[in-house]
Order: structure tokens, then C-alpha cells, then sequence
């Protein structure tokens, strides 16, 4: 029992103990920052910093321009004057005038502004750097509104909802093909998949790209995949457990679920560039547009049904509403955060977990084919399966 | 439901990323809505354009009496045989205020940009003292008709240095004065420049007398100017407009020293004016807008016929936009 104590107490000591490289770094950097600049200066002098402001958005209401500007740097930024289109003018601050770092403010600018015409807004540091950013073509900025809520959401259903629930509608002629054909539909799934993680990587690090190098950086995109790649794994690990099967690949319903949360991860980033674009006056959402999307994401539906397919028994209605729901609606969602909100972190982090789940649900499929498909992995089947799941996603997203 | 199936639960927890959305959201709706209420007040108190464009609104910097010494030149002198004028001209390094909040690290002779205004009657004997307080070496450059090592070109003072320029004031007009040491566009648009105006042995008719150096601002340094002023403050004569007599002929010793731009000009609204080129002989424009190239320079005078505020500016309308314009308030 005393060694026990003993070491007891030991341990509380050592745990201590643990705090001592905490205050030690706290010293060290405190004494770091008290030198100031002395111990790089050993070196040289630091060269100025850029003095450029990052502009989060340009909103255009009648008779207002608004611009959302963020200093990116380390240094503090002060707001000095404003252009429109190369000529000085007045505005009012919503925020600081000096920006600390990655502090905003909001430049409000009273100005007649000519509708679809491109303009150009500048803002002016203290130290006389101008960031200049270009509007392709100004048009009043859908506010908060009824109508516009209703807009965005039924854009969403259109490109998010309807197409799933009608590639869902294969279902009861998947659960009657052969074996090999199903599982060919599994590989198709796959590739639906991956091409679409591929996809939201690729957006994800483009958008990260452009963020101010500060709170940007590929790590952020890492992030987003790996948490909601590890957060669906325990998921389905949970979901492999309810089913009892212990280590046995997902199948049926619970992989369709699986496919379904992937798939509306995706439409969720998808429904954000919409919206933004949309919002944003970079994107013409005419009819083709959202055709392409329909036709696009029906294919995503029939990714759903292939593992439910392979379920022996037939799916309830109300299953299968869930799992559009689940797959679709989050591209509603999308189209509201992305329409209204728009934050670029936000969005990076979004496609990040996009590509993530998606990633993790090839997993999950992968999987289930190689033990329970006949001829596994490696079978003409699933091997064209998944070639034709790319192709089919890259030729129907030719129609975007 | 089936043994195989998802719990609500469980969907709850899958669409947690989601979810996480909402509130986010909610907080970036309310900071936009602040906006809103904000940019109201301001478009019921602001006036929109021109109008907004004077007195206190307008965006320029300085006070009411800041370029008072740049604006309104020394006396002219009856002509004295053998008469010595005498300057003292210091180069420095100097941030200055070039727009509303913008600071301009620029070279200055005696502190401003442009820098002080030099004159002379014809034959008088101009002694100019140059003294380098600078970090870069730098000359003065003056035209006007004077022997070869007086030229500024060759005599470059090093940082520290000093050099006395001795000569003629010759021809009468309006010239000008600047640095003259390479690169020549960087001495030059950093604001190493001024007036010199040599008045003639006859004196000019009486007149209420301006000096106006059109100049412009590279301040982010890609070679196009982000400012244009005339006497170095952007919008300055907007926001303190020039109060003169109607009675008064108005005579304004102007001159170009735009860098990058090729030409620069001055158009006066509502009225005309006599516009003698380089001011060394009497022969005269009647006309409302004058052009001038860079180092181009001339003598306006105007004779108002009506009260009220004229405007003046570039007809380059982006100079004019970006700092480039300013009001006479004419009054009897």
C-alpha cells in the first residue's frame, strides 16, 4: 500500500513536473519579444511589410458600395483613402481605421454605381499602398430577404434534392440485377466518389490559395479531410458494431448511409459555391447551369442505391427519404451559408471535409466489394465499374 | 425500425459539420446588419458628387493656411543694378502628408514638395546655397539661360555636402528648378522640384499673384502616380477654396511637373483667361484649358466676370478624380 502511496504521490509530482517546459518557453519567449528587434537586427534590418488589405467582399446596395476589408499581415494597417474606379471618395468606417492583425472593418462608399458594369475599388494604406480589387460586373447584392431565402432554397432542392431521390428511383432495378453487376454499380459508386473528392480537394486547396497566407496554408485543407475523414470512420465503426459484425465491412443500408452522409457533405460545398458565386455577381445561375447540376448529381442518387441494393430485404419509403434528405438537402443549406454568410475559411474547411468523407466512403466501399463482390477487387467488373463512375462524373459535369 | 438501421442519433451526429454552420452564420448575418444601420446615416447626411467634394467633406489633408508659402509667391522686385538675391535650399528626406491619412516618404528641398518658391528680377544676381541633408546625393537643376558649371548636372553633392549655384536671372518668366542627379525619374517624382519665376525689368501690371506646381504621387512606387495635387496636397483647394477679387486680375505662375504622365493640364469653369507660354515673351492664348508637358510651364491670367465658386482642375478627368481639383470663391 505505501508504494503504492508513494509512487501516487510521485506521479503528482511528476505531473508537475510536466508544467515546467510550459513556463520555461513562456520565459524565453517572453524575453524574445522584450529584445525587440535586436537579436534578428544581428542579421539585418526587417523590410517593410506589404501594407496590402485583404478584400473579403464588395457589396453593392442602390446608391452604397460596401467593402469588407481584413489586414493579413503582422503589422497594424490603417485605412486612409478609397477609390472607385481611379477617383477618390468619400466613406464612412464601420470598424477601426487602424487594423490590427487579421482585425476588419467594413468601408462604406455612397457612390451611383452603374449596374453589370465592371468596377474597380482601392483602398489606400497610411504608407500609401493601394489594393486594388476589380468586380467583374456590379449587381445589387441579394440581402436577407423572404424571397431570396426561397430562392436560394429552391436552387438547392433543384441541384441538391430532386436528382438524388430520381437516381434513388434505380433502386428496385439494381436489387434484381446479378451479383457481378452489382457490384460493378458498387465500383461505379466508388468512382463517383472519388472523382467528386478529387474534385473538392482541388477547390478546397485553390480556395486556400487565395486566402491571406496567415490563417490560409495546405495544413488548413489537411485539417478539414482529416477530421471528418477520422469523424465517418468512427462513424461506421459504430455503424459496423450495431450491425455485429465486428470487423466486417459496412454493406447495405448502413454503407448507403454512409454514401449518402459523403455524397451531402459534397452538395454542401457544392450549394456553398453557388451561392457565393451566385451572390458574389461571378456566376450567371441560368437554367442550363442548373440543368447540368441535375443531370450531374442524379448519377450521385444511383450511388446511393447500390449498396442499398445489396441489402437482401426491400427499403421503406421513408428510408429512402432519409437518405435523400441526408445526401440532397445540405446542398439547400449550402446555397444559404454561401448566398448570405460567405466567409472564405469557412468554405475552405467545407470542401476540406468534403473530400475527406468522400474519401473515407471509398474506403468503406472498397472495402465491401473486395470481400463480398464475386471475383472481389480485381474483377472486370468493379474494375470497369469504377473507370465508368469517373467517366460518367467527368462527362456529366461537362454540362456545368 | 431494422436491425441494420440508423438511429436518429446517429444522423444528428453525422450532420454535425453542418449544424456547425447555422450558428456561424447567424453571427455573420448580425455584424452585416450593423452595416446596414450605419450606411443609412451616412446617405442621409452625405451629399453625393461635386457637391460633397467641398469644404469639409472633401477628403484632403492639412490645415486652412498649410500651403500658404507655396501658394503665394515673394513680392516682385523693381529692378536694382547689381542687386544679389540670395536662397538657401537644404535637401531632405522628409515624410509627407499627401493625401487625406497618406504619408509620402519623400526628398524635399526645405521640407515640402513642392519646395520653395525662388525669385528673381531679370540681371538680378541669384545665389542659391544647396546643402545635402539628404541620404542620396542630389543637384539643382535650374532653367533659364546660365554657363555650363552652374547646370546642376555635372556638380552632384554628395550626402553632407553643400554647393553655391551663382548666376543671372535670365530670361524673365516662369521657370522652374529640380534635382537633376540619376535616376532621374526617382530624384524628380520623390519631389526634389519648385518654382522660379524671374519677373521682368518692366514690372507685370498689378495682380493678385499664385503659384500652382501640378505634380502627382507614385506613393505604392509600380510607376503610375496614385495622387494628383497641384502644390502637393491632394483636394487641398477643395476643401479650402482660393478667395479672390472680382475687381482683381488673377495671375498664376503655373508649371508641370508631373513624373510618368506625359502631360498634365489646367481648365478653368465659367470663365477665360489669357495664358502666355513660359511667360518670356507677351504673346498669349485666349482659352479656358492649357496643356503642359512635363516641365512645361507658363502665365495664366484671368480677370473674372462673375462672383461665385469656379471650379479649376485637369481635364485629365482621372487626375482631376484622384486630388487634382480645386474652387476660386470670387467675390467683389
Amino acid at each position: 500500500m505505501d508504494a503504492v502511496a508513494a509512487r501516487r504521490e510521485g506521479s503528482v509530482r511528476w505531473r508537475l513536473w510536466a508544467l515546467v517546459p510550459v513556463v520555461l518557453l513562456v520565459g524565453a519567449v517572453s524575453l524574445f519579444v522584450a529584445t525587440g528587434s535586436s537579436v534578428t537586427g544581428l542579421i539585418r534590418e526587417n523590410p517593410p511589410e506589404a501594407d496590402a488589405f485583404e478584400v473579403r467582399r464588395v457589396t453593392f446596395e442602390p446608391g452604397t458600395i460596401e467593402v469588407a476589408v481584413t489586414n493579413p499581415q503582422q503589422g497594424d494597417l490603417t485605412i486612409a483613402t478609397v477609390t472607385v474606379d481611379d477617383a477618390i471618395v468619400p466613406f464612412s468606417l464601420d470598424g477601426p481605421h487602424t487594423l490590427g492583425r487579421l482585425r476588419s472593418s467594413t468601408i462604406v462608399v455612397p457612390y451611383d454605381w452603374v449596374d453589370g458594369e465592371p468596377i474597380v475599388v482601392g483602398v489606400t494604406s497610411s504608407t500609401g499602398i493601394e489594393t486594388a480589387h476589380e468586380i467583374a460586373a456590379a449587381v445589387e447584392t441579394p440581402g436577407v430577404s423572404a424571397r431570396s431565402i426561397l430562392g436560394y432554397g429552391l436552387i438547392g432542392f433543384l441541384v441538391g434534392v430532386v436528382p438524388v431521390a430520381f437516381g434513388l428511383l434505380w433502386l428496385p432495378s439494381l436489387r434484381r440485377s446479378a451479383p457481378q453487376w452489382l457490384a460493378a454499380f458498387m465500383a461505379l459508386t466508388a468512382g463517383l466518389l472519388t472523382f467528386l473528392a478529387i474534385e473538392a480537394l482541388g477547390e478546397a486547396l485553390e480556395r486556400q490559395a487565395a486566402l491571406p497566407s496567415a490563417i490560409g496554408g495546405a495544413g488548413v485543407v489537411l485539417l478539414g479531410v482529416a477530421a471528418s475523414y477520422l469523424a465517418l470512420t468512427m462513424l461506421s465503426q459504430q455503424l459496423g458494431t450495431r450491425e455485429g459484425g465486428g470487423a466486417a465491412p459496412l454493406g447495405g443500408l448502413s454503407l448507403a448511409t454512409l454514401v449518402a452522409i459523403g455524397i451531402g457533405l459534397h452538395n454542401f460545398g457544392e450549394g456553398l459555391a453557388i451561392g457565393s458565386s451566385f451572390a458574389l455577381g461571378e456566376l450567371t445561375l441560368g437554367a442550363f447551369f442548373v440543368v447540368g447540376f441535375m443531370i450531374h448529381n442524379v448519377t450521385e442518387g444511383l450511388g446511393i442505391a447500390a449498396p442499398a441494393a445489396e441489402q437482401g430485404r426491400s427499403v421503406s419509403l421513408r428510408r429512402l427519404a432519409v437518405l435523400t434528405l441526408v445526401a440532397g438537402a445540405p446542398a439547400i443549406l449550402g446555397t444559404w451559408v454561401g448566398g448570405f454568410v460567405i466567409n472564405d475559411l469557412l468554405g475552405v474547411l467545407f470542401f476540406a471535409a468534403a473530400a475527406g468523407a468522400a474519401l473515407q466512403v471509398v474506403t468503406e466501399v472498397g472495402r465491401f466489394v473486395a470481400r463480398r463482390a464475386p471475383g472481389g477487387l480485381t474483377s472486370p467488373y468493379a474494375l470497369g465499374g469504377f473507370l465508368a463512375g469517373l467517366a460518367v462524373m467527368y462527362a456529366t459535369g461537362l454540362l456545368i | 425500425m431494422s436491425k441494420s438501421g440508423v438511429t436518429r442519433k446517429q444522423l444528428l451526429v453525422a450532420a454535425a459539420p453542418v449544424a456547425a454552420a447555422v450558428p456561424l452564420g447567424r453571427y455573420a448575418v448580425g455584424a452585416a446588419a450593423g452595416v446596414e444601420r450605419d450606411a443609412a446615416h451616412l446617405q442621409a447626411g452625405a451629399r453625393v458628387g461635386h457637391a460633397a467634394m467641398i469644404g469639409d467633406a472633401v477628403p484632403a489633408p492639412g490645415g486652412p493656411n498649410d500651403l500658404d508659402a507655396l501658394l503665394h509667391p515673394p513680392p516682385a522686385l523693381p529692378y536694382e543694378p547689381g542687386r544679389v538675391r540670395e536662397y538657401t535650399l537644404v535637401a531632405e528626406d522628409r515624410d509627407v502628408e499627401v493625401a487625406a491619412g497618406v504619408t509620402f516618404p519623400a526628398w524635399t528641398y526645405n521640407g515640402t514638395v513642392p519646395g520653395p518658391v525662388i525669385r528673381a528680377t531679370e540681371d538680378d544676381l541669384l545665389r542659391v546655397n544647396f546643402v545635402n541633408g539628404g541620404s542620396h546625393p542630389h543637384t539643382i537643376h535650374f532653367h533659364g539661360i546660365h554657363p555650363a558649371d552652374m547646370d546642376g548636372v555635372f556638380e552632384v553633392v554628395a550626402p553632407g555636402d553643400r554647393f553655391t549655384y551663382e548666376f543671372p536671372a535670365r530670361p524673365f518668366g516662369m521657370q522652374l528648378y529640380h534635382c537633376h542627379a540619376t535616376p532621374l525619374k526617382k530624384h524628380i517624382h520623390k519631389g526634389l522640384y519648385g518654382a522660379f519665376i524671374i519677373d521682368p525689368k518692366e514690372p507685370r501690371k498689378p495682380a493678385r499673384e499664385l503659384v500652382m506646381v501640378m505634380n502627382g504621387f507614385d506613393t505604392d512606387g509600380d510607376g503610375t502616380n496614385n495622387f494628383y495635387t497641384v502644390n502637393g496636397k491632394v483636394f487641398y483647394y477643395a476643401k479650402y477654396p482660393i478667395k479672390v477679387r472680382r475687381s482683381e486680375t488673377v495671375r498664376i505662375y503655373l508649371a508641370n511637373l508631373t513624373e510618368f504622365d506625359l502631360v498634365n493640364s489646367l481648365h478653368l469653369h465659367g470663365e477665360f483667361f489669357r495664358y502666355y507660354p513660359t511667360g518670356s515673351t507677351d504673346r498669349f492664348e485666349y482659352t479656358d484649358t492649357v496643356m503642359q508637358c512635363q516641365g512645361e510651364r507658363g502665365i495664366v491670367e484671368i480677370d473674372f466676370h462673375h462672383n461665385g465658386l469656379f471650379m479649376f482642375h485637369a481635364h485629365q478627368s482621372e487626375f482631376a478624380e484622384l486630388g487634382w481639383m480645386g474652387f476660386f470663391d470670387v467675390s467683389d
